[in-house]
């Protein structure tokens, strides 16, 4: 009788349709229930990080047969665009006036992935979540924080503060290379995603080497680092695009603010920070560091109420509460919409193989 | 061609294509002028002395884009051996110089031990990094530089060739003014952490180049 019903026209996407939306109203109904925003996000988060490769894998199976894409695919446009790319390509459009990822600025029949689509999209998310588009909006953190959330206890538990500012360095490095050469630097050599996403077909030597670095930075820094540290270790330590989007915490409404007179300090916010975002410094100052990418772990894990949601220009912890609704009613209409569709698209292809 | 026809050219060649030198030039300059963490004028000589450096760079391509003549854009493997020289000298000398920024100075002991004297010899390289890796910028072969290259090389003879490279470096370098403004950055101490460690994610960058090209040439010809 399920097979039945799923072979009628369009079931697979109504169902698919569903399923999404009982699951994010479920997921919203818990953060208001519980008044906690971090575990409930993190289902959302982990869904999307791990159904995401599969919906575009799916679709790039679809439309050319390979999950590698060849030169001559790449020189025609046919290049999904993905958000990562976009710091590097500032300094090339304002030196040279061109946009130098290897993708089509409208859709196309061919890769409806589109970059001016992408580019609006990020753009109008970041001017209210900040380096929120890290927790509700990145397809790909996902999949270490489902990777973090794996032990009980972390094995690693010191790590070297210096590495927070490798980000920073990698940023740095491909936004200057990439006005160099003119090319997407980092994704031509240092994506890890490309592991699970599409990668350069394997034709030379040059090939092979950058295939070799995106699956050992896929293995290392997503899948083994996270389940040593409990961390999201990638983004602390690699993602250029998360440095860039920690710039726009400036221009956010909201941010976390610790509470000076409610603070002991027990630094339980500091273990919990996922991002390593939270120092004794940090604390004494009574706000994270800027990389603080608001998941809300802090605020979920403080007993004593001094970590809360703020509304820049009030007083912290005058409406915490009310400043976590306001926040979270953007960020999770925002996730709805984006990562919610994709999320109901992958069940969709999944639904249909149960025919 | 008159003398004065050519610098015209050469200078307007360099004007134009300045900001793609520049371009080819930051990851190198930017990083050095940032990582040394100094005021805006202190950054200015640094910056004048990589400029200088560079100069020399031109001014020794010059002279082999004279000997040479065209043959060097013509033979692929004299262009890939440059290129790959180039690259494998960028890696080290900055590998070197990010490794003497984290190295204390050597006043301490006193003492003639091999980690004094390494010290000593990472402080004075440390004070000439920034021509050395002008020096070896300039010899690498971004595009305009291989125009300007060409042109050179049919300018005449060896004066034409060297005023020719003189009157371009004037014009690209006008581009590189606004890079002193990185010593108003000096008041971040993460902005020298990041520095350092973006120095040698480019010596990565740049041996891996040199790997390639190098490689190539040796196993190919």
């Amino acid at each position: 009788m399920f097979s039945r019903t799923m072979m009628q026209p369009g079931c697979a996407a109504k169902l698919a349709a569903a399923a999404t939306l009982v699951f994010m109203v479920a997921l919203f109904f818990q953060m208001m229930r519980t008044l906690q925003t971090y575990r409930w996000r993190r289902y959302f988060f982990v869904a999307l990080g791990f159904l995401f490769p599969v919906g575009f894998i799916w679709q790039l199976f679809a439309l050319r047969g390979s999950m590698s894409i060849p030169v001559e695919r790449m020189l025609s446009g046919d290049t999904p665009f993905c958000f990562l790319a976009i710091p590097m390509m500032i300094l090339p459009a304002a030196i040279a006036r061109t946009v130098i990822f290897p993708g089509s600025i409208l859709p196309t029949a061919s890769n409806p992935h589109a970059i001016a689509a992408m580019v609006a999209l990020w753009f109008a998310a970041t001017l209210v979540l900040g380096k929120g588009w890290c927790s509700y909006g990145c397809f790909f953190g996902g999949i270490e924080e489902g990777f973090a959330a794996i032990p009980k206890k972390p094995r690693i538990r010191r790590i070297d503060p210096r590495w927070r500012w490798m980000p920073w360095a990698v940023l740095a490095a491909i936004v200057l290379l990439s006005a160099a050469t003119l090319e997407p630097v980092y994704c031509m050599w240092l994506c890890p995603f490309k592991a699970v996403t599409e990668y350069p077909a394997v034709r030379s030597f040059e090939t092979a080497v950058q295939m070799g670095i995106f699956i050992t930075l896929f293995l290392g820094l997503v899948v083994a680092l996270p389940l040593l540290t409990k961390k999201r270790t990638q983004c602390s330590f690699l993602c250029p695009f998360g440095a860039f989007q920690s710039i726009f915490n400036k221009t956010g409404a909201f941010d976390i603010r610790i509470d000076q007179s409610q603070c002991k300090p027990c630094l339980l916010c500091e273990k919990a920070c996922p991002t390593l975002s939270i120092t004794p410094e940090a604390v004494r100052a009574g706000k994270p560091l800027l990389s603080c990418m608001k998941c809300g772990a802090c605020v979920d894990a403080c007993v004593r109420d001094a970590a809360v949601w703020h509304i820049k220009g009030t007083d912290v912890g005058a409406s915490s509460e009310r400043a976590r609704l306001m926040q979270l009613y953007s960020a999770w209409a925002f996730a709805v919409m984006f990562g919610g569709s994709i999320i109901a698209a992958t069940l969709e292809k999944l639904f249909g193989l149960m025919v | 061609m008159p003398l004065t026809g050519l610098m015209t050219e050469a200078l307007l060649l360099g004007l134009s294509s300045g900001p793609v030198c520049l371009a080819s030039c930051t990851p190198v300059l930017v990083p050095v002028l940032a990582a040394e963490q100094k005021s805006p004028r202190g950054t200015g000589a640094l910056l004048a002395q990589f400029l200088g450096g560079r100069l020399a760079g031109y001014l020794a391509f010059a002279c082999l884009a004279w000997l040479l003549g065209l043959s060097l854009q013509l033979q692929p493997r004299g262009h890939a051996l440059v290129y790959g020289l180039a690259d494998l000298g960028l890696a080290i000398f900055l590998a070197a110089y990010a490794l003497a920024m984290r190295t204390r100075p050597a006043a301490a002991c006193g003492q003639p031990c091999p980690a004094a004297r390494a010290r000593l010899f990472a402080q004075r390289y440390r004070s000439f990094a920034s021509v050395i890796l002008g020096f070896v910028s300039g010899l690498t072969l971004c595009p305009p530089f291989v125009a300007a290259g060409v042109r050179a090389a049919e300018s005449g003879g060896l004066g034409h060739s060297l005023l020719f490279f003189l009157w371009f470096f004037f014009g690209t370098s006008i581009w590189f003014a606004p890079s002193v403004g990185l010593g108003m950055l000096r008041r971040f101490a993460a902005v020298g952490v990041v520095a350092r460690l973006t120095l040698f994610l480019l010596a990565g960058y740049y041996a891996y180049l040199a790997l390639i090209v190098l490689g190539r040439v040796v196993l190919h010809g």
